[in-house]
């Protein structure tokens, strides 16, 4: 059977729009995979090059250079980071799926540029697996959509061709591209998962890493994911039976009238086993410093509603470590110096918080940094998925900043730790302050007092000698 | 209205037999169906003007509460001390009064209004106790990470039972799809009806369990194995919903010694089997923090004595559990890893005497700790019907509890050549399982080994199929155990019959099993009878040479573990007796 892929029809005016201008244009295709069908949300274009030899995080700047008309002129480091900064707006069960291209020529016939089109899915492979806390390459497939169409004929083609493998003379699958009329439906799933832990570190003189500490953050938090139990509105379901399902059992038992409802949004809670693998010894160890990982991630996957419960789980899991390693690479990547320097006592950290950014029929996401408008949404917006969205569109309330004195509070909470400097310690610290003050204004009077005779006394030593 | 009052058959043997100079104890016992069921007592000792059974609450199965007072006195007189704890009685308005004349009579009286007025009660005898009630065992383990002080330790520890306490965790009973949520869900039960009980759900989970087994074996326990998860997810729908983006916070702080570890919560809690499964969530609850309770007073314990005052030289505690068969019901204790019993005896000791139990053996020691065996067949004996009484007829059994050890177990082919090394097993087991030792049940091999040793066999006797006898398990004992035995020998089987009151006094003194051989063949021997009348012994064997399965129906229903007549042994042949002795500790 051939592989088949529902698109929503704006997508196809998308493309005729670029086929109509006869311009080149590459973008990447974002969808989700379930057993029952496979979906694309979005087609988003890759933004025009700045220069080849500066490929950094904040390179996508709206500078108007020389575009590249050809589809051999395209950077694979390019397109790669845009679908590395792409994927951390997408929720989890969410992927770029592959590129599209709109040219003259016919880029799966002429060897030049077919092998064109594998590097750079082959590249942005590489990239996408550079963190694994992104989720960023599909784990269900390593087949990659080609969707072209022709300037010259408006004729769309969609292949597929897997990468990542050792296999060099991979083969070309064909896909079958279809337009849906209707938008598509989703059922979205939502949850606040809670970070609250505090650990002990050893600060030394060498200071703290922010990015290791992120770093060790997100591998526990992956482990304690990955090993939670997921319940859907209070419930624990059979990971085979698909949501579509439970709404409907659901609506047979309330027996409610209003079933032209749209599906409303599941909610969801995940429990953690207590860890059973912790070696059976105290440890024992003398720190100076501890970190308080705290506040939420508030999560909502939006799954095709024939998927099923463990599909819907997969994505949930996926969606919170996705935003955790989003934030902290955005936020160490914002930093000016990594290291926490021992001298400071107190050091928040705030990754920037997540929005939510309408896209068709569902919502991808955005990171706000504290202090940053939802303005700064739509910049994000267009120029990472080519879309126009106003500033209402932007839906910030599903996380709030932190405020300072919150932190105070959940420290003075978080008994289990004793900071640096009690309320003894402080008063203790100002005494020992004013006696030495107090001592340096008895010498200073005493030298003002005597200078004379001490000015005697040192010129009669200095003629003595 | 006064509950109507239920008290097992062991706290009334236990009354009737306790001796003791102290006028008063505590009743501890457990509601269930407007019935107020007594489930143990202890000797209120008043020392240090402590309530002990304050702290020995905390040993006991969470649901058990102080329910009362027992006097050991001819009237009804209450002095201010036991007013005091009367009026610690939470789980009835009604706090009971239990009055032991000296002449071992037995009178109960509810407190109503300040007045004490007599009731009835029904004894609830032991089989009946175990059919109706079950026991949950919640395991599960919280890191645990903080200062190393007595105010760190204190500290995180309130704040894990506030956690608990929270609603935030769920429990899931082993193997079912059924999770307990607490107040902080809509949802109380799930993966079964919510109007459920706990018997059925049981039941429902082992639904071929032929009933033929139910009857042999009357000391069904059943243990139904629960742990925990923690919510990690806020609720959505809560007013109270904070939704503040992460963050991280580091803090410098003067150097300090922290202590990591894993701390094992494991704890039982004693409930009908009509409780309800949306009625266990706070029975579990209460059940955990009971334990963390315990598991604090041991680190405080630790961190208060020299040397460990930094937390350098803590020890992570470690739950056992014991079901003593003068109790009747679980007690548990936790003690640091490691610390050998010998230096634990003054606690035990204390106990004891709480418990008004036996000062001679040993009870609370690690290997008296309730567990599976291995999978083996405890104390199969117990399955057969009691031996007739009269006065004429004197019955004396192995004490305690032991493993069936046969031919063919742990995929090893002795049969033929194994029988005296498998009744010695049967011996060591019971040691461990006496708790006068922690060393484990030896292999053949090991049996082998050490007689090599000592000096006893030839080095070639390891891996060989060579048979042993009474000295050798003699030899073993003593060397891997310290055991002193002692050896009778008959000349005939006939013989052996004179040895009767030898036998008796060793069960009633020593109480251990006792290897027999004689010919080619040994056995075990765990019990005799005597019968003065006819002056015929007969002898409990149980059967080193069975090769099929542990299943009881068989040991039983062929006669592995039976009685036999005197005509049981060769009349011909010489037998030897290792007898192995206990000395007195706790």
């Amino acid at each position: 059977m051939v592989r088949a892929i529902y698109s929503p029809e704006y997508c196809l005016q998308y493309l005729e729009q670029f086929a109509s201008q006869e311009i080149f244009v590459t973008g990447l295709i974002l969808g989700q995979i379930t057993n029952s069908r496979e979906n694309v949300i979005h087609l988003a274009r890759t933004p025009e090059e700045k220069s080849t030899d500066n490929v950094s995080e904040e390179s996508f700047t709206s500078d108007k250079q020389e575009p590249v008309k050809n589809l051999l002129g395209v950077s694979e480091a390019w397109v790669a980071d845009h679908a590395k900064h792409v994927t951390r707006m997408l929720p989890g069960g969410v992927f770029v799926q592959g590129i599209f291209i709109t040219s003259d020529e016919d880029i799966f016939e002429e060897p030049n540029y077919f092998s064109k089109v594998k590097s750079i899915l082959n590249y942005m492979y590489r990239i996408l697996n550079s963190n694994r806390f992104m989720f960023a390459n599909c784990p269900d497939s390593n087949e990659r959509l080609i969707l072209h169409m022709s300037t010259n004929t408006k004729v769309l083609t969609c292949k597929s061709v897997e990468i990542g493998g050792p296999n060099k003379n991979t083969s070309i699958k064909p896909v079958e591209w279809k337009f849906l009329s209707k938008p598509q439906q989703w059922q979205r799933l939502d949850c606040y998962y809670e970070f609250d832990d505090v650990y002990p570190v050893i600060v030394k003189n060498s200071g703290i890493s922010v990015k290791q500490q992120f770093q060790q953050i997100l591998e526990s938090a992956h482990k304690t994911i990955d090993s939670s139990v997921m319940f859907i509105d209070g419930e624990l379901k059979d990971g085979s039976e698909q949501l579509e399902q439970i709404i409907k059992k659901k609506k047979s038992k309330n027996n409610t009238k209003t079933s032209q409802d749209l599906p409303k949004s599941m909610h969801v809670s995940l429990f953690v086993p207590f860890e059973n693998a912790l070696p059976e010894t105290v440890e024992y160890l003398e720190c100076d410093g501890s970190i308080h990982f705290s506040g939420v991630v508030s999560s909502s996957v939006f799954m095709y509603p024939k998927a099923t419960v463990s599909e819907a789980i997969a994505a949930v899991k996926q969606d919170i470590i996705r935003s955790l390693a989003s934030r902290f690479t955005m936020h160490c990547d914002a930093l000016i110096d990594d290291n926490l320097l021992p001298e400071e006592k107190v050091c928040f950290n705030e990754p920037p918080r997540r929005v939510l950014v309408p896209v068709g029929s569902l919502y991808l996401c955005d990171y706000l940094f504290p202090g940053e408008a939802p303005a700064e949404a739509l910049l994000s917006v267009r120029e990472l998925l080519d879309l126009q969205i106003t500033e209402t569109d932007v839906i910030c309330d599903i996380e709030t900043p932190a405020d300072t004195s919150e932190f105070d509070a959940l420290d003075r909470d978080a008994s289990s730790e004793e900071l640096l400097a009690t309320p003894q310690e402080a008063s203790q610290f100002m005494y020992i302050t004013g006696i030495c003050f107090a001592l340096f204004v008895l010498v200073i009077s005493i030298l003002v007092h005597y200078y004379d005779g001490i000015v005697d006394f040192i010129g009669k030593i200095l003629t003595k000698s | 209205m006064s509950p109507r009052l239920k008290i097992t058959k062991y706290v009334i043997e236990r009354l009737s037999q306790i001796d003791t100079s102290e006028t008063t104890g505590c009743l501890y016992g457990l509601m269930y169906d407007g019935i107020l069921l007594v489930v143990g007592l202890s000797l209120e000792l008043f020392e240090n003007g402590k309530n002990t059974y304050n702290q020995l609450l905390l040993y006991l199965p969470a649901e058990i509460e102080l329910c009362g007072v027992v006097k050991f006195s001819d009237s009804l007189i209450i002095e201010n001390k036991t007013k005091e704890v009367l009026q610690d009685v939470d789980i009835t308005d009604n706090p009971l009064v239990i009055i032991i004349s000296k002449n071992k009579d037995m009178k109960a009286y509810f407190s109503v209004h300040d007045k004490f007025e007599e009731t009835n009660y029904e004894v609830m005898e032991s089989d009946e106790l175990w059919k109706q009630f079950l026991h949950v065992r919640l395991n599960t383990v919280l890191p645990l990470t903080c200062e190393a002080t007595i105010a760190g330790v204190k500290n995180i520890l309130q704040n894990k039972r506030k956690k608990i306490a929270s609603g935030q965790v769920s429990f899931h009973i082993d193997g079912t799809a059924v999770y307990l949520f607490g107040i902080a869900s809509d949802v109380g039960v799930t993966g079964t009806s919510t109007e459920a009980n706990i018997g059925e759900l049981i039941d429902s989970l082992s639904p071929e369990q032929p009933s033929r087994k139910k009857k042999l074996n009357t000391h069904t326990l059943e243990i139904v194995p629960v742990n925990a998860v923690m919510k990690t997810t806020k609720d959505i729908l809560s007013d109270k919903l904070v939704k503040t983006a992460v963050k991280m916070m580091t803090t410098q702080r003067k150097p300090a010694f922290c202590i990591s570890m894993p701390l094992k919560i494991d704890t039982l809690a004693m409930i009908h089997r009509n409780t309800k499964l949306s009625e266990l969530y706070t029975v579990l609850v209460e059940a955990a923090c009971r334990s963390l309770r315990l598991l604090e007073s041991v680190l405080l314990e630790q961190l208060g004595q020299e040397g460990i005052g930094d937390g350098a030289g803590l020890r992570l505690p470690e739950t056992f559990h014991y079901l003593p068969q003068e109790l009747g019901h679980f007690l548990t204790r936790v003690v640091p890893k490691d610390i050998p019993d010998e230096s634990m005896e003054k606690e035990r000791m204390l106990l004891h005497e709480q418990l008004a139990l036996p000062l001679d053996k040993p009870i609370f020691r690690r290997g008296n700790a309730y567990t599976t065996y291995g999978g083996r067949l405890v104390n199969p004996h117990e399955a057969l019907p009691l031996p007739s009484t009269s006065p004429h007829i004197t019955v004396a059994l192995v004490r305690g509890r032991y493993t069936y050890h046969h031919y063919m177990q742990d995929n090893f082919n002795d049969d033929g050549w194994g029988c005296a090394y498998r009744s010695m097993q049967t011996i060591f087991s019971w040691f461990r399982y006496q708790g006068y030792n922690t060393t484990n049940i030896p292999t053949h091999k090991e049996i082998q080994q050490c007689l090599v040793k000592i000096g006893d066999k030839p080095s070639s006797f390891i891996g060989s199929k060579q048979w042993i006898g009474s000295t050798e398990v003699m030899f073993c004992l003593e060397t891997l155990l310290g055991v002193q035995s002692r050896i009778i020998f008959a000349n005939t089987g006939s013989e052996l019959q004179s040895y009767t009151p030898e036998l008796i006094y060793h069960f009633q003194k020593h109480g251990s099993p006792i290897m027999i051989g004689g010919g080619v063949l040994a056995h075990t021997i765990i019990g005799v009878e005597y019968n003065a009348e006819t002056n015929e012994t007969r002898y409990l064997i149980l059967d080193p040479h069975y090769t099929g399965a542990d299943d009881l129906t068989t040991v039983i229903g062929k006669g592995w573990c039976s009685w036999k007549n005197s005509d049981f042994w060769n009349k011909t042949a010489h037998y030897n007796l290792c007898l192995p002795q206990t000395r007195p500790c706790i």
